[in-house]
């Protein structure tokens, strides 16, 4: 049946109408939930930890890492620590974007398409326009911004579901940004990007990297846990946080007690459209080469990534810390594959399974820790 | 209150008009409340009374009419726009974000901060003083509002609209989820605003609260306002009735059948039933067309029970029987299968399809007898579903409506009528007639009394006492989670059963709650 009260609450689960927070049971007579045993702060502090969106991706990461340590001993050392940093700090980025949508109850494909049609314009501009690497990053910045205001603007003015208006916006600007590249370049690669002014300041920003050992680490890892961190805190301790955790757990209360339903929502389409800027920059400054494969930043993968990380399709629940973790799990994963050698082709698989799991885990913890007293 | 008299008016609302597709859903309401009054706004399920505080909230734009605040024109055109002025307001359906803490939640949208940096300490601070005043400093500021009981998240919304230091605070069926104690400590919070000055907009389906606690009274009909101003003392309460209802009601119960039903085999035995932690040994037999009615204070555990003899929470011992077969313990597809029904009491949130239509919610659960070799036969479908609308006068009697587009009352109503339609031989309901107004409960008293003359057996919970003693065929009084009494319901009248809970509870060496007389509001 599906209609009413879930799961029968099997006998050694904590009582629903006790939940962890301790004697919220108000509204109950004295004594009439005084059998309930007690619990000790060791217990409450458990049930809590368990409670975080983060925790089932804490678990599978150091499953994935001792597996294909085993595997692949390799992956252990410095550089195979800086191989997936750098998977994961790319994806990271990304990641962390669409699951602070994810909280709000939005979705965002068009991600992976800003990161490459802003390089290309990057390139375009820097190539045969011939400016400088800067007015060419900050232009493109711009584009990217306003791709993300469209975005929020139609999703907030039409209330048509994000995942389409996204999903049109992510196919506009696919043969948009090719068309046009190929139009006024010839081709859809563009390279040699490497002269042009500017370019030293921006591979210090973008693409500079610290050895250590026989690991090469580089700045993109700043960025992504810079911003994770930002997040984090913006998500705990800011009146945006607090907003974008009402508009996704409950958008009509939300609005009715007069939280800017509308500006943050637009802020978070700007904030993945930036992402997707930055992520787009990394790679361009890194490789010197705008190239225009779409397939080369497919928007699933950041929304896997921050899924695994425990963000919710439904809104209200999720964490910062856990799309980090959700793209390091993701970065271990794919480069362990590599690196014991396996046919690439298993990740994807692997991938699936991983995400399955992940859902399952993070179902479990929420139903049996966060169950609202059934009356 | 007579210092009010004089007063120029605070609020006045004037010829407001404001209808959505296909709904006139105020059609000309005014309103005028003064400073330091507690006004109560009543009105049948779907009369327009939450659209109309949610124009004054700011939430909904009026189609047309003036609002005068403080002497002054003024348009509300956002939550905000009305907050500023000091109107804060308390939704009927629980507006609260689950995943935030309590404190998060009171001061939403308001959070004190520095530089776009919230202060933790000082949101909660100031909202354990305010649970405090509300008479629950056990309600940490720092809990997650999603592992609140429903009663503890109401009195969240209650700290949020006093936290707004409000000239005017609109309270929309606050009591619905409160025991008496609570409604009790309510009306203490609620007296000492206007004592200071403040204006109280009160919205409740139980009279008997209206004249405890109102000044003056405006009631609604159809989205117009038919009477403004009634003093609460004054006015009889048979002649507010009349003028919500267009109609004369006298809150009848339906007539118990004169046939003892004591040669039948009891259909339902409850036998030493106990759930750890929330009520033990409880047995009970209901037969064949009789109505059980559990009587108790909210907590005392009644809804537990009815969900455990449904299998939705594992019987730590003690067995069921329906019709002498036992059901499996924790098993709700096997109660279903043998023929079980419960209508939990939290209906609008556990229970229905908001985005569907209303001849959709109602059939969900009989789909089986709908289906015509894999496919639903849909005329029949709405047909038995338009039967049940009609009978439970659920307004707009529409079918094909939104349920979301329903009025409270009319959700819980939607709800009432999928069991109904359901052919149970046992039915368990959970507060049936909650949120439903005075009208309509005559209806679903009748209807589940037809429902018994045919052979169903009734457990009905009920926090209002003359509910219980009226409907039921034989009461028990749960107290503390055990059944410390079982009589006839002509046998026992109510201070008899607030007597039995209060022993019952003293008995268990537990502090005996300050109950409140309970008045006749027998009407
Ligand atoms: N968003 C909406 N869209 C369409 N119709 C609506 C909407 N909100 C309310 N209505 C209709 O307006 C009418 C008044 O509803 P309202 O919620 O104000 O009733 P109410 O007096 O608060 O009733 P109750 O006592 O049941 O809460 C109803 O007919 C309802 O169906
Ligand atoms: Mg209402």
């Amino acid at each position: 049946m599906v209609w009413t009260l879930g799961a029968p609450v099997p006998e050694e689960a904590p009582l629903p109408s006790s939940p962890p927070p301790g004697p919220g049971t108000a509204g109950r007579l004295p004594g009439s939930r005084a059998a309930a045993a007690p619990r000790g702060p060791g217990r409450r502090l458990l049930d809590r930890t368990l409670a975080r969106p983060s925790t089932a991706a804490w678990i599978g990461l150091v499953a994935v890492t001792v597996f294909f340590g085993v595997q692949a001993p390799d992956l252990l050392t410095a550089a195979g620590a800086a191989g997936v940093l750098d998977t994961a700090a790319l994806l990271g980025i990304g990641a962390l974007a669409v699951g602070l949508l994810l909280i709000a109850g939005h979705i965002d494909l068009s991600i992976g398409m800003v990161a490459v049609s802003s390089a290309l314009a990057t390139g375009l501009l820097v190539g045969e326009a011939g400016w400088g690497i800067w007015p060419a990053l900050a232009a493109s910045l711009a584009g990217a911004l306003l791709v993300g205001l469209l975005n929020g603007w139609l999703v907030v003015r039409t209330g048509l579901p994000s995942f389409l208006v996204t999903l049109a916006a992510h196919l506009v600007l696919q043969g948009t940004a090719l068309a046009l590249t190929r139009a006024i370049a010839g081709r859809t690669v563009l390279q040699g990007l490497g002269d042009a002014p500017g370019w030293s300041s921006a591979r210090a920003a973008f693409d500079s990297s610290v050895q250590w050992g026989d690991g090469t680490f580089r700045i993109s890892i700043v960025w992504w846990l810079g911003l994770t961190a930002c997040a984090g805190w913006a998500l705990w301790r800011t009146r945006l946080g607090n907003a974008v955790f009402a508009i996704g757990g409950a958008r009509r209360a939300a609005r009715e007690l007069g939280v800017p339903v509308q500006r943050t929502t637009l802020t978070l389409f700007c904030g993945t459209a930036a992402a997707g800027w930055l992520v787009g920059t990394l790679g361009l400054v890194r490789i010197t080469t705008a190239d225009g494969d779409p397939s080369l930043m497919p928007a699933i993968e950041f929304l896997v990534a921050a899924v695994i990380g425990g963000c919710l399709l439904t809104g209200g629940y999720g964490s910062a810390v856990g799309t980090a973790v959700g793209a390091l799990l993701y970065g271990v994963a794919r480069f362990g594959v590599t690196l014991a050698g396996w046919d690439p082709l298993w990740f994807q698989a692997f991938l699936g399974v991983l995400l399955l799991v992940a859902l399952l885990a993070n179902g479990i913890v929420r139903t049996r820790l966060r169950a609202v007293p059934l009356s | 209150m007579s210092s009010t008299q004089g007063h120029a008016p605070l609020l006045e609302m004037h010829g407001i008009v404001k209808t959505f597709p296909g709904v006139r859903a105020l059609d000309g309401v005014d309103l005028d409340v003064r400073a330091g009054e507690v006004h109560c706004l009543l009105g049948q399920n779907g009369a327009g009374k939450s659209t109309l505080i949610k124009v004054l909230a700011g939430a909904h734009q009026p189609d047309g009419g003036r609002i005068t605040w403080r002497g002054e024109e003024v348009t509300l055109g956002s939550p905000q726009a009305a907050m500023s002025l000091g109107i804060a307001t308390i939704y009927q359906e629980l507006d609260l974000v689950s995943g935030l803490t309590v404190a998060d939640n009171i001061f939403l949208g308001r959070e004190p901060a520095r530089f776009g940096i919230t202060r933790a300490a000082v949101a909660n601070a100031a909202a354990s003083r305010l649970l405090t005043r509300l008479g629950h400093p056990e309600i940490r500021p720092t809990a997650e509002v999603g592992s609140l009981s429903a009663a503890a998240q109401q009195m969240v919304s209650m700290a949020r609209a006093l936290s707004q230091d409000a000239r005017l605070i609109v309270m929309d069926e606050p009591s619905a989820v409160l025991d008496n104690e609570e409604v009790e400590r309510l009306f203490a919070v609620v007296r000492d605003l206007t004592a200071s000055d403040v204006a109280v907009v009160y919205i409740s389906h139980r009279l008997e609260e209206i004249r405890q606690i109102g000044d003056r009274i405006t009631v609604l009909k159809d989205g117009a306002t038919v009477a403004t101003g009634l003093p609460t003392r004054e006015t009889p309460t048979r002649e507010v009735i009349t003028l919500m209802t267009g109609r004369a009601i006298e809150y009848v119960f339906p007539e118990r059948r004169a046939r003892a039903a004591s040669d039948q085999a009891p259909l339902l035995e409850v036998q030493g039933l106990s759930l750890r932690g929330s009520f033990s040994d409880v047995s009970f037999s209901v037969r064949p067309g009789e109505i059980v009615g559990l009587a108790g204070l909210v907590g005392a555990g009644r809804s537990e029970i009815l969900e455990t003899v449904f299998g939705a929470r594992r019987a730590t011992t003690g067995t069921v029987r329906v019709g002498g077969k036992r059901l499996r313990t924790g098993d709700v597809g096997g109660a279903v299968a043998a023929g079980v029904g419960l209508a939990p009491e939290e209906r609008k949130s556990q229970a229905l399809l908001l985005g569907d239509s209303v001849y959709r919610n109602i059939s969900i659960s009989s789909l089986a007898r709908f289906a015509r070799g894999g496919f639903l036969a849909r005329g029949s479908e709405r047909a038995a579903a338009s039967e049940q609308v009609r009978s439970l006068d659920v307004r707009p009697a529409d079918v094909d409506r939104e349920v979301r587009t329903l009025s409270g009352g009319n959700q819980q109503k939607v709800v009432l009528a999928r069991w109904l339609l359901r052919e149970c031989r046992v039915l368990l309901l959970d507060e049936p007639t909650r949120g439903v107004d005075v009208g309509a409960r005559s209806e679903i008293y009748a209807l589940v009394r037809d429902l018994a003359d045919r052979g169903v057996a009734v457990v009905v919970v009920s926090s209002e006492i003359p509910e219980v003693l009226g409907l039921a065929d034989r009461v028990l009084v749960v107290a503390d989670g055990a059944v410390v009494a079982e009589e006839r319901a002509d046998a026992l009248d109510e201070h008899r059963v607030l007597d039995l809970v209060m022993e019952g509870t003293a008995h268990q060496g537990v502090p005996v709650p300050a109950t409140t007389q309970h008045e006749g509001d027998v009407a």
